[in-house]
């Protein structure tokens, strides 16, 4: 029979941070809260950075050329989260997402409250697409 | 006391922001892993057993349970120490154990301290 709950909060009964779900094999399950994203974004750091959407990132901040801090709404609880970053290293749209433009980056400095992340396309370079994904531990 | 909700779609409270128990599952990360492997250390993770440090810049996590097989999806990161570096990280050999990593700069392969590791994909 098919079933609707509707809540606002979800807690855990023997630890409140801590869901289990069934997985797709039927048999293994997943800890809801260590399998969730904590924080995604999407952004242009061409002329003036500046987020298209986001998940509980509270601002971006322009550091230099190809380099941007990008502030968590809700902090995590220490520096030793995990995600990913891609940009297109590119200076303008899609087009120009090409596989010979040997795009490349990677994260900068971490803190519960931000983390830092670098562009480069053969050199550091504002990119027009970027994204991120971060997984962790909220405070 | 422990107990088991079995419901096909969660709404909050007002009857809106429907997802199924099926999106949850299956959009949820299954194994995460924050990796130092210039002085082999796991920093954090989930569902990670060990980490099998291959070569330099070459690691192996392995699953403590399962995924369902080698046709998963698998996001990789180096950190970068300065802006002006090429830094390339990915995976292969993916199976349904555990999966190879590699991380390089500036077209040499390379031990970070910080590396990450996002698995997402069927559990067995």
């Amino acid at each position: 029979m098919a079933s609707i709950l509707k809540v606002d909060t979800l807690t855990g009964v023997t630890t409140a941070g801590s869901i289990s779900v069934t997985g797709e094999g039927n048999s293994t399950t997943t800890n809801l809260q260590q399998g969730l994203c904590k924080t995604w974004v999407n952004f242009t750091g061409v002329s003036s950075t500046a987020s298209r959407d986001s998940f509980n990132v509270a601002s971006l901040t322009d550091d230099g050329t190809g380099q941007t801090t990008i502030a968590f709404t809700s902090a995590m609880s220490n520096v030793n989260y995990t995600g990913s970053w891609y940009n297109n290293g590119a200076a303008s749209g899609p087009a120009l997402n090409q596989f010979a433009n040997a795009f490349t980056g990677g994260f900068g400095a971490r803190t519960t409250a931000n983390y830092g992340v670098y562009a480069y396309s053969s050199v550091a370079i504002d990119s027009y697409w970027n994204d991120s994904v971060i997984h962790g531990d909220l405070a | 006391m422990a107990s088991e909700l079995r419901v096909n779609t969660l709404k909050d409270a007002s009857g809106n922001n429907s997802i199924a128990t099926s999106v949850v599952a299956s959009g949820s990360a299954k194994a995460t892993l924050f990796y130092n492997q210039a002085s082999p250390t796991v920093l954090d993770s989930y569902n990670v057993a060990s980490v099998t440090d291959v070569s330099t810049g070459v690691f192996d996590p392995q699953y403590t349970n399962n995924m369902g097989s080698g046709n998963y999806s698998c996001s990789r990161m180096g950190v970068a120490v300065a802006a002006n570096l090429d830094v390339v990280s990915y995976a292969y050999n993916k199976a349904a154990g555990s999966v190879r990593c590699y991380n390089g700069e500036n077209n040499a392969a390379i031990d970070y301290t910080q590396t990450d590791v996002v698995v997402f994909g069927d559990l067995a």
